[in-house]
């Protein structure tokens, strides 16, 4: 399997507190991996560093990915734009026009996530759970090979979150994905593959190469073992 | 009609405003004198005659000082201010903006009359000097306070430069243009008519100091009516043109 993601010795100190230490992993292409670890453990470090925000660590990585898009923790939509504007934006940034193939999508993620009617309205009018939509919608519209995920179900109901997840599994089944989570119920509706980390993210962490088709009870009292 | 709602609010708070001072103006005219605080009414009473002695000449030249001066503090405040923020100097700017800022206007006027001589020169260096430092403080602040998450964004989804100017700094500029536009004109205003009391025959400024020497308190009040009037109407305007063409960059994240 061609890889899309390694990453090799990463360390992140932020004033003088180690942050990551010394991780390594690669994600192939295809491939859904699910980082869970507790909070404040470095995974929006992590996601950060990946982005190029920040370029103070050490050791290295590499992205072989053509498009990439990252879902952020915190919706992050232009107040200013409609949330039709906000979806449509990453195409227009890339020069691209909204065509018939473009809008039917678009159609039918506003259908799954049900804020079909809410187009029209700007960010300010949405509820934390339809922002979060919106960025997911926006994110994801564009087909991307590489999605990087942060939290991105944060505020949204168990009966949405499966409903999109499904619909990323089943209309993008060859997107690459690596998903950041503290919440173990997202971890068997979309992940192929799990990493647990205890505290830090580190090179110490529990690896779980296929939980596609287990059942959460199957894997979560061993994953609460890796955490203890 | 939604989006022109806060306009008519605009409207009913300055008529709401514009009631309180000549409220306020009726019952201080109770307790002084009428060579001190002549009644509303009799001011009111006198303004064909005010109005007959040429004011509108006076009142064209003292708003085209305005104009002028405050165009250029805000044309040239808004710049420093944006690139202040661009090349990441905005401590030092408002740092020595608040040194300039604490200049009297006074003691300026009477520089820029020896400077100047008297003329339109006075009032509109006054207006220049003491207004562009808060604007180009205002805008730098405002900058200042952007959301790095959403530049991170747009870093994210292969943003240029122009989105970043388009969507983070536009957004923020707008309502600061607003506060500029609203505090900056009614100082211009002040330091216009304090520059035509100083150095200057001409405009609302040199009438009032007319009015002052020779103690006419009623023609006092009136020159201070009309400016309060233009004060008003800016307002009216600027919250009118916000309303229109700039609302949605006043929503909340």
């Amino acid at each position: 399997m061609n890889t899309i993601l390694t990453v090799s010795h990463l360390t992140k100190y932020y004033e003088q507190r180690l942050i990551i230490n010394d991780l390594s992993f690669s994600i192939g292409k295809g491939d859904r991996v699910t980082f869970f670890a507790p909070s404040g453990s470095g995974k929006t470090t992590l996601i950060a560093i990946l982005n190029g925000f920040d370029a103070d660590y050490q050791g290295q990585y590499s992205l072989s990915a053509k498009s990439l898009v990252t879902i952020f923790q915190e919706p992050r939509l232009f107040a200013h734009m409609t949330v039709k504007e906000n979806i449509l934006f990453p195409l227009q940034v890339k020069g691209k026009r909204l065509t018939t193939d473009f809008q039917q999508r678009l159609d039918h993620w506003m259908e799954v996530c049900e804020i079909s009617d809410k187009l029209e309205q700007y960010p300010y009018q949405l509820s934390g759970g339809s922002k979060q939509k919106v960025a997911l919608v926006r994110g994801l519209l564009d087909f991307p090979d590489f999605v990087m995920m942060d939290e991105p179900f944060k505020s949204i109901d168990i009966v949405s979150k499966t409903a999109i997840i499904r619909h990323i599994v089943e209309v993008y089944p060859e997107m690459t994905i690596l998903l950041v989570t503290h919440n173990l119920e997202e971890i068997p509706l979309l992940s192929k593959s799990l990493m647990v980390f205890k505290r830090k993210i580190s090179s110490d962490f529990a690896f779980y190469p296929d939980i596609s088709n287990s059942h959460l009870s199957s894997f979560i009292p061993q994953v609460i073992e890796d955490l203890l | 009609m939604k989006h022109i709602t806060p306009f008519f609010i605009s409207i009913r708070n300055s008529v709401l405003s514009l009631v309180l001072f000549i409220m306020l103006w009726a019952l201080l005219s109770l307790f002084f004198p009428v060579y001190i605080v002549p009644s509303p009414f009799a001011v009111l009473g006198k303004t064909p005659h005010f109005l007959r002695q040429g004011i509108f000449s006076h009142l064209t030249i003292t708003i085209f000082r305005v104009l002028i001066g405050f165009f250029c503090a805000f044309l040239i405040g808004t710049i420093t201010g944006v690139l202040s923020i661009l090349i990441n100097k905005s401590l030092y700017l408002n740092a020595f903006m608040a040194l300039i800022q604490v200049i009297p206007g006074t003691i300026l006027g009477i520089i820029f009359l020896l400077v100047f001589g008297v003329g339109n020169c006075v009032p509109i260096a006054l207006v220049v000097v003491l207004v562009l430092p808060l604007i180009a403080i205002n805008t730098s602040n405002s900058l200042a306070n952007r959301n790095e998450k959403m530049e991170q964004y747009l870093v994210s989804i292969g943003g240029r430069r122009r989105d970043l100017y388009h969507h983070v700094f536009l957004p923020l500029l707008i309502p600061a243009f607003q506060s500029n536009l609203t505090i900056g004109f009614g100082i211009s205003l002040k330091v216009v008519i304090l520059g035509e009391f100083i150095g200057s025959q001409s405009g609302i400024g040199y009438l009032l100091n007319v009015s002052k020497i020779y103690f006419r308190m009623d023609e006092v009040f009136f020159h201070l009516s009309v400016i309060i009037a233009i004060m008003i109407c800016f307002q009216i305007t600027q919250s009118f043109l916000f309303s229109v063409l700039g609302k949605k960059y006043f929503y909340p994240n």
